[in-house]
């Protein structure tokens, strides 16, 4: 009887795991990582891809990827999560948050993560410029993940109605070009302003031309780094936008309508947008668009312009075993071969230098030349201390101050060295607070 | 049996005299009362002498610093002002416009109940919804009054100009509310004495003439104390309109005190300032409450 | 009035008619925009007259914004915030208008004083409190280092976000409700307190079969007001609630509203405006009478 049961009872088992359906009491439970993003629709969709392909090439951990809403709302998420001690492994925040996070004592640097655990990611293999903005004392503090840079997109056909080849390579004569396209009735209005025209149109701007933003090689030396962009040539960029905005070259995107649609539907001639907007853009083919370089002021040399987007940061406070999971996780996103795949269907651009020179190779820029135009600016020329990043505490409300102070300049409530003064004065207000609280600690 | 002095406030006369079943009935309010209002504005006081960040992993004691800075900065003070503004213009506009139609359903014979139930239907509304049928017929791209005020050559864009915004923020809470003040008033020219009025007519003053003199002296104090609720309606039950049409914006326009409490406790993160501003409007409504009661003389009723 | 006068009645007509209008002129439109598709919606000049896509919006709508889970989240809310304030006043008032005992003012300014401080008034502490119902408990075991004399750590935590408690107990926190009911208590006549007293009748008792009944009107006024309150409710739902299904109906609504990196579906959003204020204003229409009353009665 004992050896009909048993074999039975083996029979069965085998049945069981056999068919699938049966987990046998004894085997391994996947470690379950927490991964919070900010990205949603198509790019959220290609999150979801790369998850799915980690999970499915092994067993030993499952991430579980959710999407918090935007940027803000993952950083206040995680916030909240942490301090109700329900943090998740590994979050992603955008590049605002550098100093906030590094000074949080609630994550574990990434490289030291990924050398503890004798991970092989070749940490100088990542580009120059997304190195710099996360590194501190030469570590990588988070994981690249999706980075991108503004560039200057524009309506092929508006331009040569007006009798040009394309945008110009400085501001004034750019200048002159759009005033032209408008006057000419080649389009509607010169340019659609993005929602985050701060960066791509007023940081890079310094970036691009060596303008400082802080003190302290915007804020890489010191706590102690004081805004100083109300004294730059960014005075003389806002007071030009102004002039935009008034005349009726700039059109600013209302509530409910997209500044990415104003330009896709053929309005204005030309958006300055983040690299990853190649997707959207591509999937309108109603204009024929193409895109080109920031433009730079004529007197200064171009130089690279920064980075925007996010990292992935590594929260405190979880188990060995689920840090070794993080850890492959990282591992596997940076894999040339997934970052050359991310880089294509997002628009993002590629971290490492193998996965560029991958894509190269490949042809991939032959057939979507307007692809490498982000890289290419990323790598021009020598990073100055104006130009490798912004290392600012209380950096997410010292940009609300600042977009705050805009939309009075646009409404013609300041001037432009007035609305400069003011954000200045406020965003240093926010360093202070910022360097009190955290004295000693950078 | 002689009772001591204050004690019997508010007590029935005819009254029980148990030791602990009033106690178990008020224990569900106190209970509620102390987890969620006193232990939280508790908290607010406590947080706000501190400097913290928002991982709560450094906090730093700091006294009366960040009411200093507060009171100091020219956006605070900025946020006064337009909450100020903006509560003066929805009162003015809500009572006025009430009165003008409490007024016309006073003197008609037929219709009242008719005319009551449409303009009670906003009382139904959301104001959040107020804001975002507001926000429609006045947007820029598709919005059809805005359409008109194009036309008539007006540059209206509540997306850059802060007085557009701020109209835009008043109409919508004015909107929502007159059904409120409406009721009040209609009822309170009900109350006036026919008598008054048909002594005056005798004497040969017209319908005009009696609602000025005579009526609206008596709704007196029902209008300072419409007065009073739609100054609070105001400052505190706006922020579902602001948040859904022009987040504080553009340039602080419309950044009410409630939103900026709001925005820099919870997407700032600056826990600091925002209890700081919570501790600050809780003396404003505490001093309001007291002068409530010195001339007005009956309870409060905030959120019905 | 005394006298006829055509003309002033004829303008006073006027009047309400054109404050009619204006009353139902937002909710016209949405209705003409929530009639047309995106594209009738965004054409130059803007629709005047409704569509006829009306129910196929409606039903983008429902599926778009999850509406039928956030109603059913939305009357729970309201429902609760309705029968919870009015079950916990009714006690409180009952306990402090009809006894006599010792902490008896206490309790009565206890409760007052929650009437001086609109929830606005402190978002992030009471934010809080809901993250962690268990904190101020917490504390007490902090400060008295409690986890040390057991020898274990001792973590308390009682979230109730994204939680139907987490919705509905905040906004039972304030004394409105239990100051109207101590009013109306206080009208009513002493016989019927005596003569239960005389009966020998328990406290409880008399509450049950005299005050209730007595109360009936004014239950049905506040419940109808409260209802209303609870399911135009925006800020804490906001606060609260991070897991999109257990958002309330209105916070729904405003995830439906044309932000700038979406298509403008005006016409969707609109639709779910009109189908969210539905229930509220069936109550209203169907309620009318009850309403004014309470809302009057709360005002004296």
């Amino acid at each position: 009887m004992n050896l009909t049961k048993r074999s039975l009872f083996t029979g069965m088992l085998a049945a069981g795991i056999a068919a699938g359906g049966v987990v046998p009491a004894f085997a391994q439970q996947r470690v379950e990582i927490q991964f919070w993003h900010a990205m949603s629709g198509v790019l959220g969709e290609r999150v979801d891809e790369i998850v799915k392909r980690f999970n499915d090439s092994q067993t030993k951990y499952a991430v579980v990827a959710t999407n918090k809403g935007n940027y803000d709302e993952v950083i206040n998420a995680t916030i909240a999560a942490y301090r109700a001690k329900k943090a998740p492994q590994i979050v992603q925040i955008y590049e605002r948050g550098f100093m906030a996070m590094l000074l949080s004592g609630a994550i574990v640097p990434v490289q030291d993560l990924m050398t503890e655990k004798k991970k092989q990611v070749d940490f100088s293999d990542f580009i120059k410029p997304v190195a710099s903005y996360y590194q501190y004392k030469g570590k990588l503090m988070s994981m690249p993940f999706n980075s991108s840079t503004p560039i200057l997109f524009y309506n092929k056909e508006q331009f040569e109605k007006a009798g040009f080849s394309g945008p110009a390579d400085t501001w004034a004569e750019f200048e002159k070009q759009l005033y032209a396209i408008k006057s000419k009735g080649a389009a509607e209005c010169g340019s659609s302003l993005a929602g985050d025209y701060f960066w791509s149109l007023m940081e890079n701007y310094s970036t691009v031309n060596d303008q400082p933003w802080g003190t302290k090689s915007n804020g890489y030396d010191g706590l102690d780094t004081e805004f100083v962009y109300n004294k730059t040539r960014l005075v003389q960029q806002v007071t030009r936008l102004q002039k935009w905005v008034n005349d009726g070259i700039i059109q600013i995107a209302g509530q409910g309508l997209s500044p990415q649609q104003l330009f896709t539907s053929g309005k204005c001639a030309t958006y300055f947008a983040s690299t990853a907007a190649h997707g959207g853009i591509e999937r309108e083919p109603s204009i024929k668009w193409s895109a080109t370089y920031l433009p730079h002021e004529a007197d200064l040399t171009a130089r690279n312009s920064s980075i925007g987007g996010a990292t992935l940061w590594v929260m405190k406070g979880h188990k060995s075993e689920e840090y070794d999971g993080v850890a492959a996780f990282l591992e596997f996103l940076a894999k040339p071969d997934l970052q050359v795949w991310w880089h294509e269907v997002t628009g993002y651009v590629p971290i490492s230098n193998t996965a560029y020179q991958m894509a190269k190779s490949a042809g991939y820029y032959k057939d979507h030349p307007t692809r490498e135009i982000a890289i290419l600016q990323l790598n021009r020329g020598t990073p100055t201390p104006n130009s490798q990043g912004f290392h600012f505490g209380n950096y997410t409300q010292a940009t609300f101050a600042l977009r705050e102070e805009m939309e009075s300049v646009f409404a013609n409530k300041k001037t432009p060295q007035q609305g400069l003064d003011d954000a200045v004065r406020r965003g240093n207000e926010l360093l202070r607070q910022f360097e009190k609280l955290n004295a000693g600690k950078y | 049996m002689p009772a001591p002095a204050g004690s019997t406030r508010g007590l029935k006369r005819a009254h029980f005299r148990e030791a602990r079943l009033p106690l178990l009935l008020l224990l569900p309010q106190l209970l509620v009362l102390l987890l969620f209002f006193f232990i939280p504005a508790l908290r607010a006081l406590s947080q706000s002498f501190v400097l913290t960040d928002p991982f709560g992993n450094s906090v730093q004691f700091v006294w009366f610093d960040n009411f200093r800075r507060l009171l100091a900065s020219p956006e605070y003070r900025a946020s006064i002002g337009v909450t100020f503004w903006f509560t003066l213009a929805q009162n003015a506009l809500t009572i006025v416009v009430s009165l003008v139609l409490a007024f016309a359903t006073d003197r008609i014979l037929r219709g009242r109940g008719f005319y009551r139930s449409i303009i009670l239907l906003p009382y139904a509304i959301a104001p959040v919804i107020a804001g975002i049928l507001w926000a429609f017929l006045f947007n820029t791209a598709v919005g059809p009054i805005s359409f008109v005020l194009h036309g008539l050559g007006i540059d209206w864009d509540p997306n850059r100009h802060g007085i557009d915004a701020f109209l835009l923020v008043t109409f919508a809470a004015s909107w929502k509310h007159i059904c409120y003040d409406y009721i009040f008033l209609i009822a309170a020219l009900l109350s006036v004495p026919p008598s008054l009025l048909e002594a005056a007519a005798v004497d040969g003053a017209g319908p005009l003439l009696r609602f000025v003199r005579i009526s609206l002296p008596m709704i007196g104090p029902t209008i300072f104390f419409l007065a009073v609720m739609n100054f609070v309606y105001g400052f505190f039950e706006t922020f579902a309109i602001v948040d859904a049409v022009t987040h504080g914006g553009p340039g602080g326009a419309t950044m009410i005190l409630v939103y900026k409490v709001y925005i820099d406790g919870f997407v700032h993160i600056d826990l600091g300032s925002s209890a700081a501003q919570s501790v600050l409007m809780m003396i404003f409504a505490l001093v309001l409450t007291v002068l409530q009661f010195r001339y007005v003389e009956r309870n409060v009723n905030y959120d019905v | 009035m005394v006298e006829r006068t055509r003309g002033i009645d004829i303008a006073c007509h006027g009047i309400l008619i054109l404050g009619g209008l204006l009353v139902c002129l937002p909710i016209y439109f949405a209705f003409v925009v929530g009639s047309h598709t995106v594209s009738e919606v965004l054409a130059i000049p803007p629709p005047w007259l409704p569509g006829n896509t009306f129910f196929a919006n409606a039903a983008a709508a429902w599926e778009k914004g999850n509406l039928g889970r956030l109603f059913v989240n939305s009357f729970i809310v309201a429902v609760g915030i309705a029968a919870g304030k009015i079950a916990v006043s009714l006690l409180s008032a009952f306990a402090v208008a009809y006894f006599r005992f010792r902490w008896r003012m206490l309790a009565f300014w206890l409760i007052f004083v929650s009437l001086m401080l609109p929830v606005e008034v402190r978002i992030l502490p009471t934010y809080e409190a809901v993250a962690n119902v268990a904190l101020p408990l917490q504390w007490l075991v902090d400060a008295l280092d409690i986890g040390r004399w057991l020898g274990i750590e001792v973590a308390l935590d009682w979230n109730m976000m994204n939680s139907y408690g987490g919705l509905i107990l905040p906004l039972i926190a304030s004394a409105t409700a239990t100051f109207l009911f101590r009013q109306f208590f206080l009208t009513v006549p002493e016989e019927l307190a005596e003569a239960a007293r005389i009966d020998g009748a328990s406290p409880l008792r008399f509450f049950w079969s005299v005050l209730l009944p007595l109360s009936v009107s004014n239950i049905v006024a506040l419940g109808i007001i409260l209802f209303l309150y609870g399911w135009n409710q925006y800020l804490w739902p906001l606060l609260f609630t991070t897991d999109k299904t257990m958002a309330t109906a209105v916070i729904g609504l405003k995830d439906l509203i044309p932000r700038s990196d979406t298509e403008p579906a005006w016409n969707i959003a609109m639709n779910a405006a009109l189908l969210v204020m539905l229930p509220p204003v069936v109550v209203v229409v169907a309620l009318q009478r009850w309403l004014v009353k309470g809302l009057v009665d709360a005002g004296k």
